[in-house]
């Protein structure tokens, strides 16, 4: 048995003169949940129909558990899918609709009643076996579409978007069902979706994806602390970018402040470089007033607020520094601060942030 | 301001006479069926007998057999073809595809002399005679396009991600479309079946010029009546064919429902998307 | 992969089909309309232009334009009678929409010939309205409406004006009511928003129902053997009678020609209108 479940081995996708898949490679192991992720039109969704076999690559090949696919069609794959729109079949009902694939099989009618029933059952629908998708809600039928997938015990199932037509809180939901359900059927998840929340939660692996090629590939905490490129700090939750030049002594001048930034190595004296700071590793006190958020080997710069958004759970910051640059800083209001204070705009602060929270983009 | 009070007014009145002058041959056409003498400008009194002369003359009979036969016929084939037809347009992406969806129009805004005759030219010119399955041959003709359209309308609404579902799940693409796509598209086929018969059954042009020796459909029937002598029989078989036409479409628009889908029969002949 | 020729298969009954029984069919007409007539009467296919040539000879020459201009204000009169009907159901029809048009579909559910009919039985001499006529003194002698122009025309208009209100109706009922309420601010009548915001905006509408009226009208004969006499003969008599009566079947395909090559010219425009979205599409 082969290693990994898939292998996306240097697959191109054109569409004419566009191209949709760029020189993607991808490894993808027996049991990992692995998300695409990006925004639309990068590609996710036509890496996961090739994997499918709705598409053809162009160039490259793919290799499910070792064996290459491009002479398999769809439906003698051992790969099922959940379609964004659920795509049930309106004419059965959830017996009907859930039998389909073991129908199609050939797999003995007791056993498919028991099959279906434990599908059913993994989805919590056991109770409305008889009824038609037409009498369900959202929720109701995103569960029917992954039973009918599940029931055929496929290798690697792919969901496209599933939990985009649900409301928020359904959808935090389903994401731990969802979770829950592919750690205790155990098989390979392929996960397309452009919400980087929901990725960042559910998954192992994260492939990154913008204008058909993978951006960046890694666990959740790679991708979210140690962004490769700009478009990647972007992406994934909110970002600083500072624009900087290199300075001897593993320093970056920004405007008229100096950082130092650990594991400059490789970048020249002289040279632009970019950073990134998260918001909420940025850190702001008072001046003159007791140190609360500043710890004492951050690097700190003076600063002025700018404005501010009140956000219940705390507030965000528009800060300007005394180099110049701008700086977005997310505070939490914790335990810890003072429950009367309130920053008010023009309000001279301290800025400081430890320097390995600061990302180098290539 | 009286403005909008009284433009729906004169619509109103204006519509009104129109309906009247739409029913009134109607009328004229159903009362004096039931008239107890010959006359087709008084009314004399009440009375079954062109009914009961309708149902024992025996030609007469003959043809109401013929127009149903062929109605039928052409239901059943002209569905069957047209459907095909329809989803193998909509789905494939080729030229010769765009180039019939043109060509599938073309019957639908020709004359019907025009196609009667075309079809008498190459039934002759094949050597065929005449008889109830030419007339089958050119109503199924005609048929194939309205169940093409109505059917194509259809079609638009739902999108292949349900052959696709059906495909991942083992179907191959034949049985995807047999087992998922038909019977998704059932109440625009049985809809369009239903509206092909009423429009064999009431045929007239066509069945004109491709009528043989044997029994000739009603319609053609009735021309015979008209040019060779009156009488309120032929109200009495317009009155009845009305009700038949009127059934078949009114089924046409009821099936959807009865298939327990929340869709509008109009809507489903119309291809009106819910 | 196999899956582009999957769909030809289901392309190739229909389509074949209709090429082989509709297409074909046209080009056997049109290549007749160059024969001739042998000894026995029957139609023998040549290159003579023989036909076209009787086609424009002038006693034919009216039935042509006579059946023109018939089909012509059949259009007419079926847009100025169909669009305010059309109108009012669409617009304030209300929930009783369907039903109306359900109510107006009706009377085309009388066979043809049977509705044409008992316009005769109405119209004659000794009909209805003649009858009344005279009962009620307004008239001193039963009024000539059977075999006049106005007789046939009536009976086109009464046999293809749905064909103009359909269309109509749905392209009123597809315009957004936003439109006119606007334009009612611009153009302060409602006269002129009719013309400047309404027409402009039904127009796909209006163009079908044209079409759909006009073609089949100008081939039409079966009001004109009803309704009226010689004089009033159109194109689609003279046809019916070279195939059957007169038995001069190339001089009939000769005609049928011509009427087809006046007919293609509105079928093109309507087809393209169609595919471009400017025409409502059957």
């Amino acid at each position: 048995m082969a290693e990994e479940a898939i292998r996306i081995e240097n697959v191109t996708k054109r569409f004419g003169d566009f191209t949709a898949v760029d020189h993607v490679d991808l490894s993808i192991a027996q049991g990992e949940f692995f998300s695409l992720l990006g925004p639309s039109g990068c590609g996710k969704t036509t890496t996961l129909r090739m994997l499918a076999g709705f598409e053809v690559p162009t160039e490259g090949r793919i290799l499910l558990e070792g064996d290459p696919v491009e002479d398999v069609p769809p439906h003698q794959r051992n790969v099922n899918m959940v379609f964004q729109s659920y795509a049930l079949f309106e004419h059965l009902d959830v017996q009907g609709n859930v039998a389909f694939g073991l129908k199609r099989k050939k797999v003995p009618k007791d056993q498919i009643a028991t099959r279906v029933a434990e599908a059913l059952e993994l989805v919590d629908l056991s109770s409305r076996a008889a009824a038609r998708p037409n009498e369900l809600s959202g929720g109701q039928r995103q569960r029917v579409a992954l039973a009918r997938a599940l029931v055929n015990r496929p290798r690697v199932l792919l969901l496209d978007e599933p939990l985009g037509a649900l409301d928020l809180k359904l959808r935090r939901q389903m994401q731990i069902e969802l979770k829950a359900i592919q750690r205790e059927v155990g098989i390979t998840f392929v996960y397309v979706t452009h919400d980087q929340e929901e990725a960042l939660s559910m998954s192992d692996r994260i492939a990154v994806m913008s204008d058909g090629r993978v951006a960046q590939c890694g666990p959740p905490e790679e991708i979210y602390e140690h962004p490769r490129e700009e478009f990647v700090a972007g992406f994934i939750g909110v970002s600083n970018l500072l624009e900087g030049r290199v300075e001897p002594g593993g320093k970056v001048r920004i405007g008229e402040d100096c950082l130092p930034v650990p594991g400059l190595d490789g970048a020249g004296d002289g040279d632009t470089i970019q950073i990134a700071v998260r918001p909420e590793k940025v850190a702001v006190d008072e001046i003159g007033g007791d140190a609360y958020a500043i710890e004492p080997d951050m690097f700190t710069v003076e600063g002025e607020i700018e404005s501010k958004v009140y956000l219940g759970v705390g507030n965000q910051l528009t800060l300007k520094l005394a180099g110049g640059s701008r700086l977005v800083a997310l505070e939490q209001a914790t335990y810890r601060m003072r429950a009367d204070e309130q920053w008010e705009i023009g309000q001279k602060v301290k800025v400081g942030w430890h320097p390995e929270h600061c990302m180098l983009l290539g | 301001m009286s403005e909008p009070f009284y433009k729906p007014r004169f619509l109103r009145v204006f519509t009104g006479l129109v309906y009247l002058y739409l029913f009134i041959p109607i009328f004229i056409v159903i009362v004096f069926s039931f008239n107890s003498e010959k006359s087709l400008q008084v009314m004399q009194g009440f009375s079954f007998r062109w009914y009961s002369d309708f149902f024992n003359d025996p030609t007469l009979m003959d043809s109401l057999l013929t127009s149903v036969q062929i109605a039928v016929l052409t239901m059943v084939i002209s569905t069957i073809v047209g459907t095909a037809l329809a989803i193998g347009l909509v789905r494939a992406h080729s030229g010769t595809a765009k180039g019939f969806n043109i060509l599938m129009l073309v019957p639908l805004i020709t004359p019907e002399i025009v196609a009667g005759i075309s079809a008498l030219l190459i039934f002759s010119q094949l050597g065929i005679t005449l008889s109830i399955w030419t007339i089958v041959i050119a109503h199924i003709t005609f048929s194939i396009s309205y169940v093409t359209i109505v059917v194509r309308g259809r079609l638009a609404t739902i999108g292949t991600e349900v052959e696709d579902a059906a495909q991942d799940l083992g179907a191959s693409k034949w049985e995807s479309v047999r087992l998922v796509l038909v019977p998704s598209l059932w109440p625009a086929i049985v809809a369009a079946g239903l509206l092909v018969f009423a429009l064999s059954f009431d045929d007239f042009v066509l069945s004109f010029f491709t009528t043989g020796e044997d029994a000739q459909p009603l319609p053609v029937r009735i021309w015979s009546m008209i040019r060779f002598g009156v009488s309120p029989t032929i109200n009495a078989v317009g009155t009845l064919m009305m009700v038949v036409s009127i059934s078949a479409v009114a089924l046409a628009v009821l099936v959807p429902r009865l298939f327990g889908r929340r869709e509008s029969g109009v809507k489903v002949l119309t291809g009106a998307e819910e | 992969m196999t899956s582009k020729r999957f769909w030809d298969w289901f392309i190739f009954p229909g389509g074949i089909w209709i090429a082989l029984l509709f297409a074909v069919p046209l080009c056997l007409v049109l290549a007749l309309s160059f024969g001739h007539v042998d000894d026995f009467g029957r139609g023998v296919y040549g290159f003579t232009l023989d036909n076209y040539k009787d086609v424009f000879d002038p006693t034919y020459v009216p039935v042509l334009l006579r059946s023109v201009g018939y089909a012509l204000a059949t259009v007419i009169l079926c847009l100025l009678i169909g669009y305010p009907v059309a109108y009012f159901i669409a617009r304030h029809g209300g929930r009783y929409r369907y039903a109306l048009l359900a109510a107006l579909v009706i009377p085309f559910f009388v066979n043809y010939l049977v509705r044409t009919y008992a316009w005769v039985a109405l119209l004659s001499d000794q009909g209805l309205v003649n009858n009344l006529l005279v009962d009620l003194g307004l008239a001193q002698e039963p009024i000539q409406f059977i075999n006049t122009p106005f007789a046939v025309v009536g009976g086109l208009v009464y046999g293809y004006i749905i064909f103009m209100i359909l269309p109509l109706y749905g392209s009123i009922e597809r315009m957004d009511p936003s439109v006119i309420e606007a334009g009612k601010d611009l153009y302060g009548s409602p006269f002129r928003t009719f013309l400047h915001v309404t027409l402009p905006a039904t127009q796909a509408g209006i163009l079908a129902g044209c079409v759909l009226v006009f073609l089949p009208a100008v081939g039409d004969f079966v009001s004109a053997q009803l309704l009226g006499g010689p004089d009033t003969y159109m194109v689609g008599n003279l046809i019916q009678d070279q195939f059957f009566a007169a038995s001069n079947w190339p001089f009939g395909s000769a005609l049928t020609v011509i009427m087809m090559l006046f007919l293609a010219v509105w079928m093109v425009f309507y087809l393209r209108r169609a595919s471009r979205g400017e025409a409502e599409v059957l």
